[in-house]
């Protein structure tokens, strides 16, 4: 198999490594509180202000939506008010789609993005503009990259605004305890000045749905499979709304890799687990599925076959931590379930020279 | 005065305080603090003079300027120099211009290169309207005190005076002493006076080409004089102004028919191009055609500067090899010996083409096609072709689009048939290029080859490739296919798109038409297709058609066929020959929004409702 490990430091590590905030939250139920109370406080709490029926989109939001949309595609953020009105509304889009959502074809099917907002755009330029196509984001929109706010505002304000044309799971980066590691946390408190931004998108995170299912053919999640999961019927039985716990079926969704050892295997990773070529068949068998779809490893051509034919995994962010010299890839999945993949290099980064030097007017 | 002035206004209320008020307005105005304020209130000085009439102009307003002129700042200043320029007609003519001449020439003084110029060129302005007595009382005795003054500044501007007055003295003996005091001028300590010199010599001269019998021998010994100052002068910035003069003292004896300085004014321009300052050769380069000119009636001077061209060609500075890029095919038409051509220059041209900087190639591809008029055509394609196809290949795209953007040129020399049998398969093979960004690149040539190249000879090589790119993979090529087909539709005409694209397009082959992607590129390419095409073409060909992808079970399709339907309903409704499409759109269009607004999806649903409005109200008007 010719795919790189993307070595995220293991979750023990995590807890060791960043003592001065409070991490691991076993006994109460998200309450990490990285910066003061007095911030905090005045933040919206999701699980308290969501409402028990779908958001219904009239004018005034879908043009409030447009307008965040224009903007953000700027790479632009919002204000931190915005945030909060677009985090609302988003909890009362996700929080009703199911554990293992269903998808219709046709669909591009997309991986890890990491806050490489440039290349996000780049992306729609080889896939075609939402809502004219339709999108399955795999998770993975924060961390690592420059712009995971932006990135991650502008797949949420889309959600919201085009619930049917796209799709975002959970990654094993929409968590707390990663996006303290890798940048998102570092992000919010230089763009806003404060940790609130980044409480409530995690708070969000919670939400997202951890898995999709492309007319019932492709299984589509973040990481992989678990031991403790063998049908499709077993994730929709999860409870998924709560932080990505350490171990567990909903962590090895999230966590686990494609080996090309048999069996079950323990992850480098030190979460979810690595599973063989014969897992993967089972499962499909088992789900009558044609496909395992997943991200969450660096592959050099943007898309990598393995187990022959059982699993694919796919990763949209070219030049991965704008250094790995990695093609990023898209999957697209027509009506008849033909399958495409459109690979694509970096976008023109902005302020890089995109014409020749000019001379300069040496006799004024 | 004061009558003509209520009358005209028709205010039998004019009273004194209302006479004073404009210009007491503009004094108020430029006491301001803030600088925007007074630069706002400069700029409306015509305005003012025009309400205070000519004689209070002269009487008040001009010596309220003078003083104006000696207190405030440069930004007020500049507008100030440069509306006096307009001033003639508010003083009361020419015969009052003089008056003009005094704050000018405080703002000819000033430190600010931007006053001075716009000083200096209002001056230029003045000048023209008076008559030769003015001139010689007032303008001349004004040149003498700038360019006898202490400071640099005044004398620059003096050097920008000459032009207005050297062709008007009809007296040789003070024309001889006005070129005495430029040559003075031209031996002044600091550079920047040489440097006026130098850049206004030019002009000089060519006032004397104009007027051919008015200049004297000693006049052109001052003339020789500066002009031997000037490329042997020690400062580069001076030097290079040299070029530009031996290019108008050549024209002034050609035009005499005076081949007696000629020796000697090639070897200062052979000196020049040869000189070791990069700056100076920059300069010769890129004036190099017009230089040789003006040898170019002896052939033994013009292989003279063969070797010197060459080294130009070769020269280590890239600025100055951009330069002479440009202007090979103009001097490989003065020599006009093809031997020299294919075993000179076209081997230089070769080398300039994988020259190392991007700049150089992308300079010497916007002229190299020219080089094709001076060969033959068999010359040509065994020369010039290969070069060419090597730059059609190049990685930076400016050099390929300029390549593109001139083969007319070379479509006359070789002819259209090679033209296709070579180019166009380097073409092709761009158009197919692995990298998406130069497939897109080539799109957006196509519309300039179109045009050089004509419809006939469009239609046989390049529809079907321009068809082609509508089922690329990537979203951005199709999308650049799709307006290309309509730029196309512009440049050919809606009878061509009927006839020749939308006929292939309605025949697409259905097993591509399975995936929606494609359906959505036909939908897109027929709605943008709507904007150019007769309405006639739309409501037989493009609507039903349409109308049909209105069922389709991709809900993205659906609602684009919504999207669409205000864009067809608009142009059916500008139709010129005024046929009423209303029935037609209550029977197609009516009944297919109406059965999308009850569509299952909601984003269907969304943009039906959206189209209904708008088609709605483009019904109503």
């Amino acid at each position: 198999m010719d795919t790189d490990m993307d070595v995220d430091v293991p979750m023990q590590d995590v807890a060791t490594t960043t003592t001065t905030t409070q991490l691991l939250s076993d006994d109460e139920e998200h309450s990490i509180t990285p910066t003061s109370q007095e911030t905090t406080s005045k933040i919206i709490d999701l699980s308290r202000t969501k409402s028990s029926v779908p958001l219904n989109l009239n004018d005034s939001n879908i043009n409030q939506l447009d307008a965040w949309i224009e903007k953000l595609s700027n790479c632009e953020f919002l204000s931190e008010d915005d945030v909060e009105r677009l985090c609302k509304m988003a909890v009362d889009v996700i929080q009703f789609e199911e554990n293992v959502k269903p998808i219709q074809v046709p669909v591009t099917i997309c991986g890890d993005i990491h806050g490489q907002f440039h290349d996000l755009m780049e992306l729609f330029k080889i896939g075609g503009p939402c809502p004219d196509n339709n999108y399955l984001f795999m998770g993975d929109y924060v961390d690592r990259g420059y712009y995971s706010v932006e990135t991650v505002s502008f797949l949420v304000a889309m959600k919201i605004r085009y619930p049917n044309r796209i799709t975002i799971l959970r990654g094993n980066h929409e968590s707390r305890q990663i996006t303290q590691v890798y940048r998102f946390y570092d992000e919010c408190l230089r763009k806003y000045g404060s940790a609130n931004v980044w409480k409530m998108f995690t708070d969000l995170f919670d939400y997202f749905p951890i898995t999709a299912l492309v007319d019932n053919k492709i299984f589509c999640l973040h990481g992989g499979l678990s031991p403790m999961i063998e049908t499709i019927d077993q994730v929709r039985e999860l409870d998924r709304i709560q932080e990505v716990p350490h171990e567990g079926p909903m962590c090895d969704l999230l966590w686990s890799d494609p080996d090309d050892r048999g069996g079950w295997g323990i992850s480098p990773r030190g979460a979810g687990f690595t599973f063989g070529q014969d897992i993967s068949e089972q499962f499909n068998h088992t789900n009558g599925l044609d496909l395992i779809a997943r991200a969450h490893q660096l592959v050099m051509d943007g898309y990598s076959w393995s187990h022959p034919n059982n699993v694919v995994t796919i990763f949209s962010a070219p030049n991965y931590c704008y250094r790995c010299g990695n093609q990023a890839a898209i999957m697209e999945v027509d009506e008849n379930h033909n399958k495409q993949f459109l690979q694509y290099d970096p976008s023109v980064r902005p302020g890089a020279p995109t014409v020749s030097r000019k001379t300069p007017d040496y006799f004024l | 005065m004061e009558t003509a002035a209520t009358t005209t206004n028709g205010a039998d209320t004019a009273s004194a305080s209302n006479d004073i008020y404009p210009l007491a307005l503009l004094m108020d105005e430029l006491k301001h603090d803030d600088v925007s304020t007074r630069v706002d209130a400069m700029k409306k000085l015509d305005k003012i003079a025009l309400a205070l009439g000519p004689q209070r102009t002269r009487d008040e307003l001009i010596p309220f300027l003078v003083e104006v002129a000696q207190d405030d700042e440069d930004e007020v200043f500049a507008v100030l120099a440069e509306e006096l320029g307009q001033f003639v007609p508010f003083v009361g003519g020419a015969e009052f211009a003089p008056i003009l001449l005094p704050p000018l020439e405080i703002l000819a003084s000033t430190e600010e290169t931007l006053v001075r110029e716009k000083a200096v060129d209002s001056l230029n302005i003045i000048a023209k309207d008076l008559s030769d007595q003015l001139l010689l009382e007032n303008f001349i005795p004004l040149i003498e005190r700038l360019a006898n003054a202490d400071w640099f500044s005044s004398k620059v501007s003096a050097c920008g005076l000459f032009k207005s007055v050297i062709y008007r003295v009809q007296d040789d003996n003070l024309r001889k002493d006005l070129f005495q005091l430029y040559y003075h001028l031209d031996q002044d300590d600091t550079p920047m006076v040489r440097r006026a010199v130098g850049k206004n010599l030019p002009t000089l001269v060519d006032l004397l080409v104009e007027n051919a019998d008015l200049s004297t021998n000693q006049d052109w010994e001052f003339i020789s004089n500066i002009f031997q100052n000037i490329i042997n002068d020690n400062q580069d910035s001076v030097k290079f102004l040299g070029v530009d003069c031996l290019i108008s003292i050549a024209k002034f004896f050609n035009a005499k028919n005076d081949q007696t300085h000629s020796q000697e004014l090639l070897n200062s321009a052979i000196k020049l191009i040869n000189d070791e300052a990069w700056r100076v050769r920059y300069m010769a380069a890129d004036r190099f055609e017009e230089l040789t000119k003006q040898f170019s009636n002896n052939p033994n001077h013009l292989n003279e500067l063969i070797e010197p061209f060459l080294n130009l060609c070769d020269d280590n500075e890239g600025d100055v090899r951009k330069a002479i890029s440009k202007q090979i095919p103009g001097f490989a038409k003065l020599i006009n010996n093809q031997t020299i051509v294919l075993t000179k220059i076209l081997p230089i041209i070769q080398n300039l083409s994988m020259d190392e900087m991007e700049d150089v190639r992308s300079s010497l591809a916007l002229k190299v096609n020219d080089i094709a008029e001076v060969l033959t055509k068999d010359q040509a394609i065994e020369h010039l072709l290969p070069i060419l196809l090597n730059m059609l290949r190049d990685e930076c795209p400016e050099v390929r689009l300029n390549i593109i953007s001139n083969l007319k040129i070379i479509n006359d020399v070789i002819g259209i048939e090679l033209l296709s049998e070579s180019l166009l398969p380097a073409i092709t093979e761009l158009a197919k290029d692995g990298n998406w960004r130069v497939r897109l690149a080539i799109i957006e040539y196509i519309p300039i080859l179109a045009k050089q190249l004509g419809v006939e000879f469009f239609d046989h090589q390049l529809s079907e490739l321009c068809l082609s790119w509508l089922w690329d993979t990537v979203y951005s090529v199709r999308d650049a296919a799709v307006n290309n087909l309509s730029k196309l539709t512009e440049i050919f005409g809606s009878d061509w798109c009927r006839d020749e694209i939308i006929p292939k397009l309605l025949k697409m082959d259905p097993q591509l038409l399975k995936n929606f992607i494609y359906r959505f590129t036909l939908l897109s390419t027929l709605t943008a297709l709507c904007k150019v095409v007769s309405p006639k073409v739309i409501a037989s060909e493009i609507l039903p058609f349409i109308v049909n992808l209105s069922t389709d079970s991709v809900p993205n399709i659906r609602f684009n066929v919504a999207k669409s339907y205000p864009i067809i309903i608009e142009t059916l409704r500008e139709d010129e020959d005024k046929t009423d499409y209303t029935p037609l759109i209550t029977t197609t269009i009516d009944p297919s929004l109406q059965k999308l607004c009850e569509d299952d999806d909601v984003d269907v649903k969304y943009f039906a409702n959206e189209s209904l409005e708008k088609c709605k109200k483009l019904l109503a008007v």
